[in-house]
């Protein structure tokens, strides 16, 4: 194991979040350790094959711009690409890749083996060091010590885990892999309260003894859209999914097994996502459905394993058999490894603060599943972010921190800390206040700046950037000064034109002369600004006018006590910290957004000692 | 909250039989036995909910400051939902005052204006439509205005709004479900989201125009009186009123300032203003009055245009007729006991749709129909249990929620980006969750995940 004279920065368990975090910390020079327990897994999509979709792919794209690995390692493996919600408008298309799970880990391997700066080494770490409040290195179940100036803790479901198939149990962190129970008993120790979670997953299995012709094709598109700035190369779809449905045998089968299901034996200890249930699940609340759908993944160009997304479940495995017995194409399919649930603990993540630091330890950051979110994609996200502060900490410099309305990292970790989780945590578009605003196709005005400044996003990257900018600027500002006349005989601009909810960019620049190459990014954020043009700007409002409320300054010597519906916790908290506007109270730990709005609400009446309305709101402070 | 107790007289000032004090807060019931004295001693404090005969005194002085009833509502069943002690003495203000500084004294503070209903709105005792009920409810005017307030106090208009808003949520979570997850066949389709909003935009459309009647009962609406100079304005206003209020004299152009008044009809509260005459003044004073009285004209929500049905039909009645087109009006012809001269059926052809009613101001004829026509055209009744919006507030976010509404309907039905109707929707929740006070964005996946399996 290399220790060398210690480092800055430990990062604990190489899944998504680690990966992210080890990467981005050492990009910004600091001496940095990857621990894992396993070289082999390093990057291993543990669930389905795919990356993106949905809000998933906005998240990818995000930390693409802000120079993390994701985006580059899923155009590189990815072995079909589909941009979602392509007939919608561009906040709601989301690209997502199936990708080659074992090229995926390799992919990662070896660019972290080659970056500067980083040693991957293989190890279970059992402690967090931790003196006076603060993490000072961890060390691993062999007693070896390595110390550090922060952690970034990113043990996925390892925080002890049991598998559950059917009736049986066995302690574990992934099919296969070893929990952690010695350092999910030392977080509870620091006082991190936990939570416990589950999730399930489906069965693996034999491609060659699936009956294809059962099932329709999903291929990929005509023309992938790639989630990286970096990916110069066009991306190929080698492989086609493939649609299938369950059938009311299939859901006798399942009703008849309940009893052996876990779950209903109240068996699994903790809470599953609901916008990931497994078969069992649905079968039970949603009794009209004669049948669900699933899709047939492949787990790789060569790999034998096909991934049956849709059907998770830990039911036993000689029911899991018998359901795949019920289904035309599926009733020969061998089963390479069955389906599982996991329960694992996961810290309230309410115990951190907005840059993934804990409240309790210092220098201690968490990333990833166990801050109870799931998806490889929240994972990343937050190991990125993670690694950032942690470096942007250990120089002693001010931390980073998106808000909700730039980008959905932002929504993500504010959502995380400030309301927590009583589930696992997807990201969803819906979660954004400001859906329109955080596109795919801006991801790199939002966040490129950041990256660059943090010196994650090298020169060719951002030099392209730049000059993309420049075109779109040009574009947009000719669709506004060329005017035309429409069918109906009405003179617009080409803008105008483009309001039309049928009318394309490639429609519009038939009429006219605009001679730059403009690429598919250049387009699809031009037709994004100038469709949504009217809402961009009220939502822009919006969030002026919600700035402007957060600058609300409060008195010196407020005196909280006054403010009722406050809890004796908050006034506390307001009173050590003395936040000198709404802004800064809404960040004091414990605080919650119902507190800071009656405060706010409380300077609001003092200020306005008369006016119209109510009786309520013409209150007098009486401290004034 | 905490230590922070306040203590108030809840009965208006001046002197009455009985006035009451309130102390809302923590230490309401440490407050209060410091400063009275139970007439027979109680075992374990004051009883909950049930009036204790006893003595105000000042700890300091032996003598007592006056018999009261106390009455203790323990907290979270109390108006505050804090422990709340009623202390009800005779009405002098002197006693009353007293009261309330010995409860200072003892460590209570004064409480700022409405400061109880506050507390009750941020302890989540009462949403923001039924802290202003309350307020309406002790304001009230007219019994009508009494009627519904205390009918909105009791959540009925919150419960309205609630089902309004989940309806929204519903329909929006159709749309976000067939967004989010677009692999999964969920999609409500646009006719499905059409059909839902064409039965929410009519419901909408009721409540922003149960405006109308809200504010003749609530706020009350201002009619302004129009007509000629000595036409007879300032004895109907003085008629309507049952009073001696303007000035009237045989002269035209008496009035040169504009006089308002209040009269309640049936439930309906009127704002009167009497004012210049609108013909050709002739004096630079009596100028700037037709000057202020045009624009009062113009921002009026109604007028009474008076003519003199002694006098045959001008010109000037016809331009003042048709100058205040699309204002809803009642027109008075003045004077009937006098012989007509004045040619009824022009009057009519130039009235439109407004009613026209013979009158005597001066006798006193027909002035009783007048009020009724006034009731009708500018208060008209609503049903017993239709829901009445009150406030300007409320009807400034059910008019947003229909525009919001309006948009997703022409979007959907122009085959639009379903974001941008998702964007409408979101809107038209925020705005109606405002109405009540409340805002959750969390809810709509709550939905999404209860009624849509979904899960590839």
């Amino acid at each position: 194991m290399s220790r060398g004279d210690g480092f800055d920065i430990v990062v604990v368990g190489a899944g998504h979040a680690g990966c992210e975090a080890a990467a981005a910390a050492s990009a910004m020079g600091l001496r940095t350790c990857l621990i894992t327990i396993g070289l082999e897994t390093i990057a291993q999509m543990s669930c389905n094959p795919a990356i993106g979709g949905l809000a998933k792919g906005h998240l990818v794209r995000e930390i693409d711009a802000l120079g993390g690995l994701m985006g580059v390692l899923a155009d590189e493996t990815g072995i079909q690409f589909r941009l979602l919600n392509r007939s919608r408008g561009g906040a709601v298309q989301g690209p997502r890749a199936q990708c080659d799970k074992a090229a995926y880990r390799a992919a990662m391997r070896r660019r972290l083996e080659k970056t500067e700066n980083l040693t991957v080494s293989q190890g279970a770490v059992s402690e967090v060091v931790v003196r006076k409040s603060a993490a000072a290195g961890v060390r691993t179940l062999d007693g070896t010590l390595l110390p550090a100036r922060a952690v970034v803790l990113a043990p996925g479901t390892f925080l002890d885990g049991v598998i559950h198939i059917g009736p049986r149990s066995h302690p574990a962190g992934r099919a296969g892999e070893p929990p952690s129970v010695e350092l999910a008993g030392q977080l509870k120790a620091l006082g991190l309260r936990t939570v416990r979670l589950k999730t399930d997953t489906p069965m693996r299995l034999d491609r060659e003894t699936v009956d294809w012709r059962e099932f329709p094709p999903q291929p990929g598109d005509e023309e992938p859209v790639p989630f990286s700035y970096r990916t110069r190369r066009p991306l190929l779809n080698k492989v086609a999914c493939h649609i299938g449905y369950t059938n009311a045998a299939t859901h006798a089968v399942i009703r008849r097994n309940l009893e052996s299901s876990p779950l209903f034996q109240g068996k699994i200890m903790g809470v599953g996502p609901r916008y990931c249930p497994s078969i069992e699940d649905k079968v039970v609340r949603f009794p009209e459905r004669t049948r669900h759908q699933f899709f047939l993944e492949p787990e790789g160009l060569d790999a034998p394993e096909i991934y049956v997304n849709g059907l998770s479940t830990s039911l036993p495995l000689d029911v899991q058999k018998e359901v795949l017995a019920t289904i035309p194409g599926l009733d020969r399919a061998r089963v390479l490894r069955p389906g599982y649930g996991i329960a694992y603990d996961a810290v309230s993540s309410v115990e951190l603060l907005p840059t993934l630091e804990t409240r309790k330890v210092r220098g201690l950051y968490l990333a990833g599943q166990i801050n109870g979110t799931s998806g490889y994609e929240e994972a990343a996200a937050q190991g990125l972010m993670a690694g950032i502060n942690a470096a942007l900490a250990v120089r002693e410099k001010p931390p980073f921190v998106l808000r909700r309305d730039e980008a959905y990292i932002g929504v993500l970790i504010d959502d995380l800390v400030s309301t927590g989780v009583d589930e696992p945590y997807r990201l969803f578009t819906s979660r954004a206040e400001h859906r329109l605003l955080l596109r795919i196709d801006n991801a790199g005005r939002r966040l490129m700046g950041y990256g660059r400044a943090l010196g994650l996003v090298p020169d060719e990257v951002w030099d392209e950037h730049l000059a993309a900018r420049g075109r779109v600027g040009r574009a947009l500002a000719y669709l506004e000064k060329t005017r035309i006349r429409t069918e109906t005989g009405d003179r617009v601009s080409l803008a105008e034109y483009l309001r039309k909810p049928e009318i394309r960019l490639g429609d519009v620049l038939e009429y006219g002369r605009f001679k730059e190459k403009l690429s598919g990014e250049d387009e699809r954020y031009i037709e994004s600004e100038t469709k949504y043009a009217g809402y961009i700007k009220k939502q822009e409002k919006e969030i002026a006018k919600a700035m402007r409320t957060d600058a609300m300054k409060i008195p010196a010597g407020f005196d909280y006590r006054l403010v009722p519906g406050l809890t004796r916790e908050a006034v506390e908290k307001c009173e050590q910290r003395r936040p000198a506007s709404l802004g800064e109270a809404r960040k004091v730990p414990g605080i919650t957004p119902a507190a800071v709005q009656n405060i706010g609400l409380y300077l609001e009446i003092g200020r306005k000692r008369r006016g119209p309305g109510i009786d309520v709101p013409r209150e007098t402070a009486p401290d004034e | 909250m905490l230590e922070d107790t306040i203590i108030a007289r809840a009965t208006p000032p001046g002197i009455g039989g009985l006035g009451v004090v309130r102390i809302s807060g923590r230490r309401a019931l440490a407050v209060a036995e410091k400063i009275f004295e139970a007439g027979r001693k109680t075992r374990g404090g004051f009883p909950v909910r049930r009036p204790v005969f006893g003595t105000v005194r000042d700890p300091e002085r032996p003598s007592a400051l006056d018999e009261a009833f106390l009455t203790y509502f323990k907290a979270p069943r109390s108006y505050t939902r804090e422990d709340v002690v009623e202390i009800s003495a005779h009405g002098s203000p002197a006693v009353l005052e007293a009261i309330v500084r010995l409860g200072v004294e003892a460590g209570a503070r004064p409480a700022g204006p409405g400061e109880f209903t506050l507390r009750a709105f941020l302890n989540g005792r009462l949403d923001i439509i039924q802290a202003e009920a309350v307020n309406d409810l002790v304001r009230s005017v007219s019994l009508g205005q009494a009627r519904v307030s205390s009918r909105q106090l009791g959540g009925s208009l919150s419960r309205r709004v609630a089902r309004l808003r989940g309806r929204l949520v519903s329909l929006l979570s159709g749309i976000e479900a067939g967004l989010e997850f677009p692999d999964e066949g969920l999609r409500t389709g646009p006719a499905a989201a059409i059909k839902a909003l064409a039965s929410l935009i009519p419901e909408v459309e009721r409540l922003v125009a149960s405006y109308e009647r809200g504010q003749a009962i609530g706020e009350g609406v201002t009619l302004a009186l129009v007509g000629r100079a000595n036409v007879g304005k300032s004895t109907l206003f003085n008629a309507l009123l049952g009073d001696e209020r303007a000035i009237v004299t045989p002269y035209p152009g008496t009035t040169r300032d504009f006089l308002r008044e209040t009269v309640v009809i049936g439930e309906a509260v009127f704002h009167l203003v009497d004012m210049a005459g609108l013909g050709r003044p002739s004096h630079p004073v009596e100028k700037r009055g037709v000057a202020l009285g045009r624009r009062i004209a113009r921002e009026a929500d109604g007028l009474v245009v008076v003519l003199d049905a002694s006098k045959a039909w001008s010109a000037e009645d016809g331009r003042l007729l048709r100058g205040f087109a699309g204002k809803k009006a009642v027109v008075v012809l003045n004077k009937s006991d006098l012989p007509r001269g004045l040619d009824e059926r022009r009057v009519r052809a130039s009235a439109g749709s407004s009613p026209v009613l013979e009158v005597s101001a001066l006798k006193g004829r027909n002035i009783d129909p007048l009020r009724q026509a006034l009731r009708t055209r500018f208060a008209p009744d609503a049903g017993q249990d239709e829901e009445v919006v009150l406030h300007a507030r409320q009807r400034d976010r059910l008019q947003g929620t229909l525009e919001a509404l309006k948009k997703a309907e022409a979007l959907l039905a122009g085959r639009g980006p379903e974001e941008l109707a998702a964007e409408e929707l979101r809107e038209a929740v925020r705005l109606v969750g405002e109405l009540a006070g409340e805002v959750r964005t969390e809810e709509v996946l709550g939905e999404v995940f209860g009624r849509f399996c979904v899960g590839k």
